[in-house]
């Protein structure tokens, strides 16, 4: 309700001080946890407006980005004759890399926007205020369903990209440039571990990323002054926000993962 | 309501399980999980290879072709050169012949090493525990191509975290930190390269770990490429001499890191490989 | 001021505010303030645009707390209840917003059926029946199925009017309820305020600019203004109370005791003719 910060405050002390503010409200939503359960069918519905509606998105792009990863390897490693790697290649990054931050970034413009839209307005409207003369808390109510659908939808929507990825780059590379079936298969499966490729990063970087996101996207919206000016702001803001962090995190932890 | 809501529950575990069949499909079909078809019972075979080249830990070991098991483990027995690898190979397979021969192919030029196991013809099958002891080691691709074109020979060494310097007279792409391996294992490390100005050479400090410290001083030291587009890394090839190699020693024999071109160059110019005019006068 | 003195309930009062002191953003809301909501009438708060009408009503529910003062509301002192304490107070509250506050994600039987859902357990065969009762009270059983962007803003506010009573609460607060109806929604609205009141015994709080509605239903006015009660008394007779305060709000005149100009400088000066007046 103090989201509109003094002008005169300069951008540092500002996202400090956004940041403390999304730390406490993180407080505060983990404390709705267990009051939310009740609202399991919530957290259902709100699970198919961030990740089944998220699909089509998702898919499609994942397999864009193996079909384009397939024909820049295959250019690049042609030059050294090591094309029977690169379906190897495309499963390395898509999995620790492009298939957890790519999924984030479109989650975020997709799925988070919409959140911080849909509380802005639930609080320009009175909505919020409404659940609270209704004796219903609005955390353990909209905000807490909200952050955990993003928590378990981003891992499911990860895979999903990652496997269109997959898709994407074996159309590319069997299909279209001629690699070998069997040796595409045979160097990925070769390469690719379950721990380290699978589990820590799509996973856990998912899983980080959707925790980052959905808290980036309630927070906003439960933050922003409820104006339809202060709405278009925080949209905005949940995007920047979210990119920043999720690259930043995403160094982090591949720093800590490696 | 309760019409949209089913659609919403419907759905929603749709996603859910196309979600985890994506993982699993993940898990099972493009990563190594694939290749274990049956990672239960196993039984382990030793045995023990003059060099490993890049053989690495998990490598499949195949017979025929077929993957029958994988590397459990790869150790260098201090001062013995030799690297000792252990392989576990599924129970099904229990049917190897005590002389049969293990040897570490490359898949492809560039491909990963794996540990093949040629049937020999003995009555004795090898046991749990057992050691293969007829093994074929990996050829560096350095080798190979010396051997063929005259230049290999010589070399040999060995060495604990204690310095020795070579001269080379190139090392190609040699750097400091570059790997310094015995038998295929890693011993030690490039500490330093730098230029002589007075031998118009390249002088390589050694740092090799002191528990190799029975390195015959007239081993050799060749600068070698990993793969035909890998890192550089110096191989030691111990020599025979009683004496070994003490800190601040200098090894005498070296042999310089092979330019590819040069190799090509002289293969076009000779001709046939056959007709090894040059590389017979060097090999011997 | 014993805090949470056990129940009253016999108490004429039903909220007591006693010295409320608020300040917002550095402007004073409510100076000292004091009034008595009594039981089973219809109170009106009146009062120019921004002296914190609905400020107040949002003190009494315990959604903005105050920084001095006491508020008690059927005996609990509203800012010592916890967490529970509170919403389980609330429950027994209905509030009509000002713009009206439906919940867009759901029809208008599920926003009526919404606060039943919540809070208890009921079959589905009582829910149903419950809601469609209290649509019917509204005229709106019909539109069961309409969702909130299909009504028009006086067909909203009934439907919250509904959501409000669903609970059958001894104490609602109307935050505008008149505004933007036509005369014939106006005429039912009253009548349903009235009936409220008089068959169930709801206590009512009433807060509206508009005289002639006000004085049809409500038993006591309260006159807001500088953060005090400046007049309160019968709604027949209180705009002939003779009062300054009485005399502009009702007789509706720019210049006495309620600020209509917004503290400003002086106007010559700040046209730029002070200069040449001198």
């Amino acid at each position: 309700m103090n989201a509109r910060a003094p002008q005169s405050r300069n951008v540092v002390t500002q996202s400090l001080a956004q940041i403390g503010a999304c730390g406490l409200f993180l407080l505060t939503l983990l404390a709705a946890v267990p009051r939310s359960f009740r609202y399991l069918r919530e957290t259902t519905r709100q699970l198919w407006f961030v990740g089944a509606m998220s699909l089509t998105i998702i898919m499609v792009c994942g397999l864009f980005v193996g079909m384009v990863l397939m024909l820049q390897l295959y250019h690049v490693l042609s030059i050294f004759g090591g094309t029977s790697a690169s379906g190897m290649v495309v499963a390395l990054s898509v999995y620790r890399e492009l298939g957890p931050v790519v999924t984030a970034l479109l989650f975020a413009g997709r799925a988070g926007t919409a959140v911080t839209a849909e509380i802005g307005l639930m609080r320009a409207t009175d909505q919020i205020s409404a659940m609270e003369m209704m004796a219903v808390d609005p955390v353990a109510y909209v905000a807490t369903p909200r952050f955990l659908a993003g928590l378990i939808a981003m891992p499911l929507l990860c895979c999903v990209f990652c496997a269109m990825a997959i898709f994407g780059g074996h159309l590319v590379g069997v299909t279209w440039l001629g690699i070998d079936n069997g040796t595409f298969w045979s160097n990925m499966t070769a390469q690719v571990d379950v721990h380290t490729d699978i589990v820590n990063g799509v996973l856990l970087k998912s899983l980080a990323f959707g925790a980052v996101v959905s808290l980036i996207a309630v927070f906003q919206g439960f933050t922003t002054p409820p104006t339809s000016e202060g709405v278009a702001y925080a949209t905005t803001r949940t995007v920047v926000a979210s990119s920043i962090a999720i690259l930043a995190l995403d160094f982090v932890l591949t720093a800590f993962l490696m | 309501m309760s019409q949209p809501r089913s659609s919403y529950a419907v759905g929603t575990g749709l996603f859910i399980v196309l979600g985890f069949a994506a993982l699993a499909y993940l898990a099972t079909q493009t990563s190594s999980v694939a290749n274990n078809v049956r990672q239960g019972d196993s039984y382990d075979v030793s045995a023990q290879f003059t060099n490993i080249g890049q053989l690495k830990e998990r490598a499949p070991v195949k017979i025929a072709g077929v993957r029958v098991g994988q590397v459990q483990s790869i150790t260098l027995a201090p001062g013995r050169d030799a690297a000792e690898v252990k392989l576990s190979i599924d129970k099904r397979y229990d049917h190897i012949p005590q002389d049969s021969v293990a040897t570490i192919f490359t898949s492809g030029l560039l491909g990963d090493q794996y540990v093949g196991i040629d049937y020999g013809s003995a009555k004795q099958m090898v046991a749990a525990g057992g050691t293969l002891a007829r093994t074929k080691s990996s050829q560096p691709l350095e080798e190979m191509l010396g051997k063929f074109f005259g230049a290999g020979g010589v070399v040999d060494n060995i060495g604990g975290s204690y310095t020795v310097k070579a001269d080379f007279t190139n090392v190609g792409a040699l750097s400091a930190g570059a790997p310094v391996k015995m038998a295929g294992v890693v011993i030690g490390s490039v500490q330093s390269v730098r230029a002589d100005p007075t031998k118009l050479n390249a002088e390589v400090i050694l740092a090799i770990d002191k528990r190799y410290d029975q390195i015959p001083d007239d081993s050799a030291a060749a600068v070698f490429t990993s793969g035909l587009i890998g890192s550089q890394y110096v191989a030691i090839q111990p020599g025979g001499s009683p004496d070994v190699l003490k800190n601040g020693d200098e090894m005498i024999l070296t042999q310089s890191a092979m330019q590819l071109e040069d190799l090509i160059g002289k293969f076009l110019v000779n001709g046939s490989p056959s007709d090894k005019k040059d590389a017979g006068s060097g090999k011997q | 001021m014993t805090p949470s003195a056990r129940p009253p309930s016999d108490d004429a009062a039903l909220v007591r505010i006693r010295g409320l002191t608020t300040v917002l953003n550095g402007k004073t809301i409510f100076d000292a303030l004091d009034l008595d909501i009594r039981r089973g009438k219809i109170t009106s708060i009146m009062g120019p645009s921004g002296t914190g009408k609905t400020t107040l009503l949002k003190h009494i529910t315990g959604q903005m707390r105050a920084d001095a003062g006491s508020i008690h509301v059927d005996g609990h002192n509203v800012a010592e209840l916890s967490r529970e304490e509170l919403y389980k107070l609330r429950e027994g509250v209905g509030y009509l917003f000002q713009n009206s506050a439906l919940l867009t994600d759901f029809d208008v039987f599920e926003n009526v059926a919404f606060p039943l859902r919540q809070h208890t357990k009921l079959p589905e065969v009582l829910i149903r029946n419950l809601v469609l009762m209290k649509l019917q009270a509204v005229g709106l059983r019909g539109a069961a199925r309409l969702m909130p962007n299909e009504l028009s803003g006086g067909m909203a506010r009934r439907v919250a009017l509904a959501r409000a009573i669903v609970f059958d609460p001894q104490l609602i607060l109307y935050d505008e309820p008149f505004v933007g109806l036509d005369p014939v929604a106006l005429n039912q609205v009253l009548k349903l305020i009235q009936t409220l009141n008089q068959t169930l015994g709801i206590t009512s709080v009433l807060v509206s600019h508009e005289l002639p509605a006000v004085q049809r239903i409500a038993h006591h006015v309260a006159l807001l203004s500088n953060g005090k009660v400046v007049a309160q008394g019968d709604p027949a007779t209180i705009a002939d109370d003779g009062s300054p305060w009485t005399r502009q709000f009702f007789g509706g005149e720019a210049d006495g005791p309620i600020p209509f100009r917004y503290p400003a400088g002086d106007y010559a000066t700040e046209l730029g003719f002070a200069g040449a007046a001198k």
